[in-house]
């Protein structure tokens, strides 16, 4: 055997740490974007209706103070946020390390992320359509669903992307503090072992997740846009 | 004209009492409605006519509540609306069309979604929906646009889609706010046309707020003329004759439009090669 392993040598051996590694991130974006997309997408609908000159906009303090919580949690570095709510990371999880521990942070920070994202997304369909909508007697659920939902789902389906986008790059933070996932990979075999071509496999692997999730969010997202 | 003498028992369609709205335009100026009344009877075309911020608008729009009065009281079709809760008055609205001067209608749904939604909203079963979104476009003459994006129509075609919404859940009265305004004037013709026909073949009343003289000439029973946030005028204008010595009169003359005294007869049809669609004088007849 030659002293020197090439790169497809490295990869073989590392398939099962690989392949392992990609089932971590894969179930903590998982976690984080469902999180994000149900409790994020909700509060970010209630923000949008709530502001003035909306539906809801007689409820002025819920506004405020949603807003206000929204851009506290977003202040926080994620690795600050990851550290510093660790106490209530170990309550929920049971630990504070591994997938599903880091899966905590991730989802706090994502919820707030895409409550924002989706608040400016709605911002998009115009005043008047909504109006229109109100003068046939729908009720703010209905507009939710007849209206925001339909008129900005393009809009929508690019928000989801950007979040996909940004939590796997996240999530790379949270092999850190052993997180787990393709970012841990990175860090213990590249960064601490020298093993570069570790680290370029993980960057490749990476750069194909993104590029492929951004595709798909875009092709998506034209082909609901009948605007 | 039978639309008014036939509604001696009948509730008026809509009746404004007392109502006033005030609040501050982008310059800092009190703008609104002053305390206002006004009684439209079933089965009439109402326009209201005035300059950008007399008011006509807001006065229109306080009739199905988007902009709730800060006194007085709103009636449509013997309803009180202005004492409903919110659900009351949600339901209320399922009766009340509306279009507007930018139509409005959803980029992202077909023509026959868009006709449908109020239906949606209102709770109507799937087949009722069906067969009110063929009845309504058929009506507007845009029954082959069915399963066509807004975004392919023209201005038109958008407003004929917005008139066939709302007509949709045989609403008592359809509110117009400045339907015509985006539109050319041939378009415009033919816009008029639609809703005189809405007017006599479903009995809808309504309400239109146009600056347009032209429109209200030739589309309305009666007309209110705004001014400063008050009805100052209310004249009988069925068959397009302005009355002389009236404010309007004045202002046709003023601003150079067509002269109450060179105005058709009622019986005369429009010249200016409007579509044979147009219907408009023997609506009136």
């Amino acid at each position: 055997m030659p002293e020197t392993t090439s790169l497809f040598d490295t990869l073989n051996e590392l398939l099962p740490e690989i392949l392992k590694a990609t089932g971590e991130t894969l179930l903590m974006m998982a976690i984080c974007l469902s999180a994000a997309i149900v409790v994020g997408g909700a509060l970010g609908l209630l923000v949008f209706l709530t502001s003035p000159g909306q539906s809801l906009g007689r409820f002025r303090a819920f506004n405020l103070a949603a807003n206000g919580l929204i851009n506290v949690v977003r202040s926080f570095p994620f690795i600050i946020l990851l550290v510093a709510i660790s106490p209530f990371t170990r309550v929920i999880a049971g630990t504070s390390i591994g997938p599903l521990a880091a899966s905590v942070p991730l989802s706090i920070a994502a919820i707030f992320y895409f409550a924002r994202l989706i608040e400016q997304t709605l911002r998009d369909v115009p005043r008047g359509v909504i109006e229109a909508a109100e003068a046939m007697g729908a009720s703010p659920l209905q507009i939710i669903r007849h209206v925001l939902l339909v008129e900005a789902r393009s809009g929508l389906v690019l928000a989801v992307t950007v979040l996909a986008v940004s939590f796997l790059s996240y999530s790379a933070v949270a092999g850190v503090v052993g997180g787990g996932g393709i970012g841990d990979l990175a860090i213990r075999y590249g960064y601490y072992r020298f093993q570069t071509d570790v680290m370029l496999i993980t960057i490749v692997l990476l750069v194909v997740l993104v590029q492929s999730i951004q595709f798909l969010g875009q092709w998506f997202a034209r082909h609901v846009d009948k605007r | 004209m039978p639309q008014t003498s036939s509604t001696a028992a009948a509730p008026p369609a809509i009746e404004l009492r007392g109502v006033s709205r005030r609040f501050a335009d982008p310059g800092g100026r009190s703008v609104g409605v002053h305390p206002t009344s006004l009684i439209v009877p079933q089965g009439e075309i109402h326009g209201i006519i005035g300059f950008s911020g007399a008011g006509k608008s807001t006065l229109l729009r306080i009739v199905n509540l988007l902009e709730r009065p800060d006194a007085g009281e709103v009636v449509v079709h013997g309803e009180t609306l202005t004492r409903l809760s919110a659900a009351g008055l949600r339901q209320a609205r399922h009766r009340i069309g509306m279009i507007f001067q930018h139509f409005n209608l959803l980029h992202n749904l077909t023509v026959a979604d868009n006709v449908a939604l109020p239906m949606r909203i209102a709770g109507e079963s799937p087949a009722r929906i069906a067969e009110r979104v063929r009845v309504c476009l058929d009506f507007v003459g845009l029954a082959e646009k069915a399963d066509v994006y807004p975004g392919r129509l023209s201005g038109g075609q958008k407003q004929r889609v917005a008139i066939a919404r709302a007509l949709a859940p045989e609403p008592h009265v359809l509110l117009a706010d400045e339907p015509t305004s985006a539109l050319d004037p041939r378009t415009t013709l033919d816009l008029l046309g639609v809703l005189a026909d809405a007017n006599r073949k479903f009995g809808v009343t309504i309400l239109l707020v146009s600056h347009e003289m032209e429109v209200i000439r030739r589309l309305c029973h009666r007309v209110s003329v705004m001014e400063g946030g008050r009805i100052v005028e209310q004249l009988d204008i069925a068959g397009g004759r302005i009355p002389e010595g009236s404010r309007l009169a004045g202002w046709l003359q003023d601003f150079g439009a067509v002269g109450p005294a060179a105005s058709p007869s009622p019986s005369t049809p429009p010249q200016d090669g409007a579509p044979s669609h147009f219907a408009l004088e023997a609506a009136h007849a």
